[in-house]
C-alpha cells in the first residue's frame, strides 16, 4: 500500500535517488544533497509551524508501506517570490495598425514580469520510475488538492505549476538556444541548475529587461513557446483535467508554459466531501482501477496522510476503510476524513491543447 | 557654367525624372510623387520667404542647373528642424553591461533604443544627383553650396547639424536590417515602405515601429553588420561631408541603418574658411576653381567659376560669372576654394 505523509529526514537518500534519475529541467529538484536536505529541513519546518504560513514550502512522499522505501514526492510552495524575485515571461500581443496604410499586423512580445509573486505553486512532482503504473502518478499529483481544501487559508487564492519545457532528445531546448544563451553565456543545465539552488539574482544581473518581439526569434524558438517536454504531457493533461490553463506566462528559460487555478475550482477541491470512518475488519477485494478509486486524507495537518480507496467504499454518511488502512491514515472509526473521487468521470476526454 | 540655386516650379519636371532614377532609399531622396515634389517646392519658396505660417517646417530645396542649357541635373536640401514640427526618429546604438559578480560574468549587451533626440537639429537631406556627374566638381558643388547658405544665413539654423547616410542595401534594392527589424511591424518591403514614407511623412511610418529598444543580438547576421554602416553608392557623399566635419555618433536611421552624421555648424570646413569678398565685375576669368555665393534668399545663387583670389577684401569678377549669380560691383559673395 501506498500512503501520503509529509517527508522527513530519513527520506534524504531516496530524495538524491530520485534527483539524480530526474535529471536537467526538472528545475525544482536537483541533484545536490545539501540542497535538497535543506528543502527536507524547511518541509518540517512548515508542517510543524515554525515558520509562517506564507514561508511554508510544503514537500511530501508518497512511501511504499510494504518497503518503507520513499517512492515519490510532491510539493506546494506556499508562497513564491517574497525572499527572492520569481521571473517569467508573459506572453502578449502588441498590435501595429493603420488603417491609412492597411496594415493591421500582431506581433506576439515576451514581456519580463514579476506577476506570480505572492501566489502558491504546486512544485517538485516526481515519481521513482517503477511506481510509474495504475494511477500513482494521479494519486501523487491530486493528493495535494486535499491538504489544499482543508488549509485553504494558509495559500492564495491562486495556485500555479510550472511545465517543463520542450527539449529534443540531446537535450537542447530551441529557446534556450534563441535567447538564453545570447545573455547568459552558459549552458542551460548550468542556468537551470542554478536557479534550482535558489541563485536567482543572476537572472536580474544578466536577464535582457526590455521585451524581446518573437518575430525576432527563429522559428524553433516561436514553436516551443507555451509547449512542454514530451515527458510532461502527462502531467499537464492531469492538471488541465482538474481546471488548470495556461495563464500566458512561460518559463524564462525553457518557454515551458505556466498553468494555473483559483484553488477553490480545481475539480478535487470542489468534488472532496467529508465522511466518518467506519473502520472494517473487512479486506479491500475489489482492485483499484483509476476510475473507481478515491483519494481519502485524515485532514491532520501535521500528520497529514492520504491512501487510495474503492469508491465502494464509501456510504452515504460514512466511509468504511479497512483496518490497515485505517492505520496508515492514523485515524479511528468516528474520525472525519476528506474524500474526493480520483478521476472526474465527467471529463474522460479533455481535448488536447496546442499553443503557437 | 553650373549653379546652385532654390528650386522653383518650373523644374518640377527635371527633378521628377531625377529622382525616379534614384531607386528605394527611406529618407535621403525625395519622394516619387508629383504632387508632393510640388509641395516641397512650394514649402522651399516659403521658406525663403520667411511665411511665418510655416513655424517649425522650413525645408529648402536647391537645385544643380546647368546654365547653358537650363537644365536641372540635381538636388539638395536643408530641413531647417529635422521632423519639421514632429519627433524625428532614430535608433540610438547603445550598450549595457549584464555583470553577475557570482558568476563573474561580465556582457555587453548591443541594444538599439528608439529616440528622437536629434529632433529639430538642422538636416541635410534630400541630395540626389545625375549618375553621370558623381565625381565631378559640380557633386561637390551642390552638395556644399548649402553649407555657404547657411554660412550666409547662420541665424536661421540650429547650431549642431544632422545629415542622413543611405545604409546598406543589395542588388535588389532589399535592406537586410530593414528585412531583420522593419518589416517584421509592417509586412512591406523596404521599398514600399520607402514609398509611404515619402508619401506619408518619415515620422508616420516611424510610429508604427516597435517602443521598446532592440537586443542587437537577436537580429540577423546581415542586419548587424548593416548598423551604421553607409551604402556604397553614398561613400562619396560621406567622404565629402567627413572632410566638412560631419561623423558618425551614435545615431542610425531606422529604417534601413544607415548611420547618422553629426557636425556643429561652425565647425564646418566650408563655415569655418569662406571669406567674404566686395565683387568687382570685369573680364577676369583665370586662376583656382572657387565656390562663390550670393548672400540672397530667393536669388540664392551658387557658382563654380574660375578666379584669382587676392590678399584684399575684392573679388574681379567675370561679367558673365557676375550675371549668372546676380551680383553687380560692391556686393558682397561668400567664397571658398573646391
Amino acid at each position: 500500500m501506498l500512503v501520503i505523509r509529509p517527508i522527513r529526514n530519513k527520506d534524504l537518500d531516496a530524495l538524491y535517488g530520485m534527483a539524480e534519475e530526474a535529471g536537467v529541467g526538472v528545475t525544482s529538484l536537483p541533484a545536490n544533497r545539501d540542497l535538497l536536505a535543506r528543502r527536507i529541513a524547511q518541509a518540517e519546518d512548515a508542517i510543524e509551524q515554525r515558520v509562517a504560513p506564507e514561508h511554508a514550502r510544503y514537500f511530501f512522499a508518497m512511501e511504499d508501506l510494504d518497503t518503507g522505501r520513499c517512492a515519490g514526492v510532491c510539493g506546494i510552495d506556499a508562497r513564491v517570490g517574497l525572499d527572492d524575485v520569481w521571473y517569467n515571461y508573459r506572453v502578449s500581443t502588441m498590435v501595429n495598425a493603420s488603417s491609412e496604410l492597411g496594415i493591421h499586423v500582431q506581433t506576439p512580445t515576451l514581456f519580463l514580469t514579476n506577476d506570480m509573486t505572492n501566489c502558491s505553486e504546486l512544485c517538485s512532482l516526481y515519481l521513482a520510475e517503477p511506481y510509474r503504473q495504475g494511477g500513482n502518478g494521479l494519486f501523487l499529483s491530486r493528493c495535494r488538492s486535499l491538504f489544499l481544501a482543508d488549509f485553504q487559508e494558509f495559500f492564495s487564492d491562486k495556485i500555479f505549476a510550472e511545465m517543463r519545457g520542450y527539449s529534443d532528445e540531446e537535450g537542447r531546448s530551441p529557446f534556450w538556444e534563441a535567447l538564453g544563451r545570447r545573455f547568459f553565456s552558459m549552458e542551460f543545465q548550468d542556468a537551470d541548475y542554478l536557479t534550482g539552488l535558489g541563485n536567482k539574482s543572476f537572472i536580474a544581473e544578466l536577464m535582457p529587461k526590455y521585451p524581446i518581439y518573437l518575430p525576432l526569434l527563429p522559428k524553433a524558438a516561436r514553436e516551443v513557446i507555451g509547449k512542454v517536454h514530451d515527458n510532461t504531457r502527462p502531467a499537464l493533461h492531469m492538471l488541465e483535467e482538474e481546471g488548470f490553463n495556461f495563464n500566458g506566462l512561460v518559463d524564462i528559460f525553457d518557454g515551458g508554459p505556466v498553468l494555473e487555478a483559483f484553488v477553490r475550482n480545481i475539480r478535487a477541491v470542489r468534488e472532496s466531501f467529508n465522511r466518518h470512518a467506519l473502520v472494517s475488519r473487512q479486506e479491500v477485494e475489489t482492485p483499484l482501477t483509476a476510475d473507481n478509486t478515491v483519494l481519502v486524507s485524515n485532514g491532520s495537518f501535521r500528520d497529514f496522510r492520504v491512501i487510495r480507496l474503492p469508491a465502494s467504499c464509501v456510504r452515504a454518511d460514512t466511509i468504511s476503510i479497512p483496518a490497515k488502512a485505517a492505520q496508515a491514515l492514523q485515524i479511528s472509526s468516528g474520525d472525519v476524513v476528506r474524500i474526493v473521487a480520483l478521476k472526474d468521470k465527467h471529463v474522460a476526454n479533455v481535448p488536447k491543447r496546442r499553443f503557437s | 557654367m553650373w549653379i546652385v540655386r532654390p528650386a522653383r516650379h518650373e523644374d518640377l519636371a527635371g527633378i521628377e525624372q531625377l529622382v525616379v532614377g534614384q531607386g528605394p532609399s527611406v529618407s535621403t531622396t525625395l519622394p516619387q510623387s508629383r504632387d508632393k515634389l510640388s509641395e516641397r517646392i512650394d514649402q522651399s519658396l516659403r521658406s525663403l520667404a520667411d511665411d511665418p505660417s510655416l513655424k517649425q517646417g522650413e525645408r529648402f530645396l536647391f537645385v544643380l542647373e546647368d546654365v547653358e542649357t537650363g537644365r536641372v541635373h540635381g538636388t539638395a536640401g536643408i530641413d531647417v528642424h529635422a521632423g519639421l514640427g514632429q519627433p524625428f526618429y532614430n535608433y540610438r546604438c547603445d550598450e549595457l553591461i549584464h555583470s553577475s559578480h557570482e558568476l563573474g560574468v561580465s556582457n555587453r549587451v548591443e541594444v538599439l533604443y528608439p529616440t528622437h533626440e536629434l529632433t529639430g537639429r538642422s538636416l541635410l537631406c534630400s541630395f540626389a544627383i545625375d549618375r553621370a556627374l558623381r565625381g565631378q566638381p559640380a557633386f561637390e558643388l551642390l552638395s556644399r553650396a548649402r553649407l555657404l547658405f547657411m554660412a550666409q544665413h547662420r541665424e536661421r539654423f540650429t547650431d549642431e547639424l544632422i545629415v542622413e547616410i543611405q545604409g546598406v542595401q543589395d542588388e535588389d534594392g532589399q535592406s537586410p536590417f530593414w528585412d531583420s527589424l522593419g518589416r517584421h511591424f509592417f509586412n512591406m518591403d523596404f521599398a514600399t515602405a520607402d514609398y509611404y514614407s515619402a508619401i506619408k511623412s518619415k515620422t508616420f511610418i516611424a510610429e508604427l515601429m516597435p517602443p521598446h529598444p532592440i537586443y542587437v543580438t537577436l537580429l540577423s547576421d546581415a542586419a548587424r553588420q548593416a548598423i551604421g554602416r553607409p551604402y556604397e553608392a553614398a561613400a562619396q557623399t560621406l567622404q565629402l561631408l567627413q572632410r566638412e566635419g560631419f561623423s558618425a555618433g551614435r545615431h542610425i536611421d531606422i529604417f534601413d541603418g544607415g548611420p547618422v552624421l553629426e557636425c556643429r555648424l561652425n565647425d564646418l570646413y566650408s563655415v569655418k574658411n569662406h571669406r567674404l569678398k566686395t565683387v568687382k565685375r570685369g573680364d577676369a576669368s583665370r586662376g583656382l576653381a572657387y565656390m562663390i555665393a550670393n548672400g540672397e534668399n530667393e536669388d540664392f545663387r551658387c557658382g563654380l567659376a574660375n578666379v584669382s583670389d587676392g590678399i584684399g577684401d575684392v573679388i574681379r569678377l567675370h561679367n558673365d560669372v557676375a550675371d549668372v549669380l546676380r551680383v553687380n560691383d560692391n556686393d558682397d559673395v561668400a567664397m571658398i576654394a573646391l
